[in-house]
């Protein structure tokens, strides 16, 4: 126990995640995503084939805005931490600009809701009519899962 | 001029301050200060960041809905110079702020009262829970036994009148009863 316990922070802000929070690495916002699943759903999921992207835009994500190589990794996806927790994200109405106004008292500030999110429907189920949507949980159901 | 809003913590943003982002959507994200942008290019979820605004309302800290916050209002339509409603406006500027501080105090105090009304709850809870550290259980042992034992005695003594149980055989029992029962009978016949 002779070296020192805690080391002095030479660099701030000097993290390996500097590299991720640049511009060009933006990606897709929850606010924009949230557009596309209540309107651009069946654009997305059926989408032109182009050899430019992934699987030639064939498979690809609307929740985590990701494109896929074939069906066996976006099924494998499905079951990722990283999906499962941008779901969970996507409950609750996402941030907006607007919000941040009534946030800061320009209107009466409005609660977000919760929505039920479900993983996208596939091609085969699209065809056989199932859909995106986003149900509104009710608050006394909000409780109910909670408790 | 115009007083902007940061998207991040909803404070004011005066002309030439903080910095601005245009997502390749066309929105306009405006911070007020550096610490704001950076949280932004973090990822910070601004309802779950604590010095937010927006975190403060979304969970019930401050009040949320009021007539009176609809006065202050994004307009982009320019009003033509007029004395005299410039003259008002002011004042009711001046009245209006005065009604939501005066609400928004309100609130808080009325939010507030709450962990009063809790704190004696929980004192009451504490003290029903750890009386013995208060009052000893032991008080008062000697005389609630010497009156539990004046009780006992008393008990004992109103046993001793009882009357003295006899031990009687099964079948002589069978035959008193036999006997009992066809005098019964006899006795109604006879008043028949």
């Amino acid at each position: 126990m002779g070296k020192p316990q805690r080391r002095k922070k030479m660099h701030f802000g000097d993290t390996h995640l500097q590299r991720r929070w640049r511009t060009r690495n933006r990606n897709r916002d929850l606010d924009l995503i949230d557009e596309d699943l209540q309107t651009k759903s069946e654009q997305l999921i059926h989408q032109n084939v182009d050899l430019e992207k992934p699987g030639f835009a064939q498979f690809y994500c609307i929740h985590c805005a990701k494109y896929f190589i074939d069906d066996h990794s976006i099924q494998a996806h499905y079951k990722t931490k990283v999906h499962k927790r941008r779901m969970k994200a996507l409950e609750l109405e996402p941030y907006t600009i607007e919000e941040s106004e009534r946030a800061a008292g320009h209107g009466s500030f409005k609660q977000p809701l919760r929505r039920k999110i479900e993983t996208q429907p596939s091609k085969e189920e699209f065809a056989s009519g199932k859909r995106v949507t986003l149900e509104v949980v009710s608050s006394k159901e909000e409780n109910a899962m909670e408790s | 001029m115009r007083i902007e809003t940061c998207y991040f913590c909803s404070s004011k943003v005066y002309p030439g301050h903080g910095i601005q982002f245009v997502r390749n959507d066309c929105k306009i994200f405006k911070f007020c200060r550096s610490k704001c942008h950076k949280a932004f290019k973090k990822r910070k979820n601004p309802r779950k960041t604590k010095w937010t605004k927006a975190a403060r309302k979304t969970n019930g800290k401050e009040l949320t809905q009021d007539p009176s916050f609809d006065f202050e209002k994004r307009r982009n339509i320019p009003v033509k110079y007029n004395r005299e409603t410039w003259k008002k406006t002011l004042e009711a500027v001046a009245r209006v702020t005065e009604i939501k501080e005066k609400r928004s105090r309100e609130f808080v105090l009325k939010r507030l009262r709450k962990g009063h009304k809790v704190e004696v709850e929980m004192d009451v809870k504490d003290v029903q829970k750890n009386i013995s550290l208060i009052r000893s259980p032991a008080a008062g042992l000697r005389e609630r036994k010497a009156k539990e034992a004046a009780q006992e005695a008393a008990m004992m003594s109103d046993e001793s009148d009882d009357e003295k149980i006899e031990y009687v055989d099964a079948r002589t029992l069978e035959k008193q009863l036999a006997e009992e029962l066809s005098s019964d009978q006899e006795m109604v016949e006879l008043n028949e």
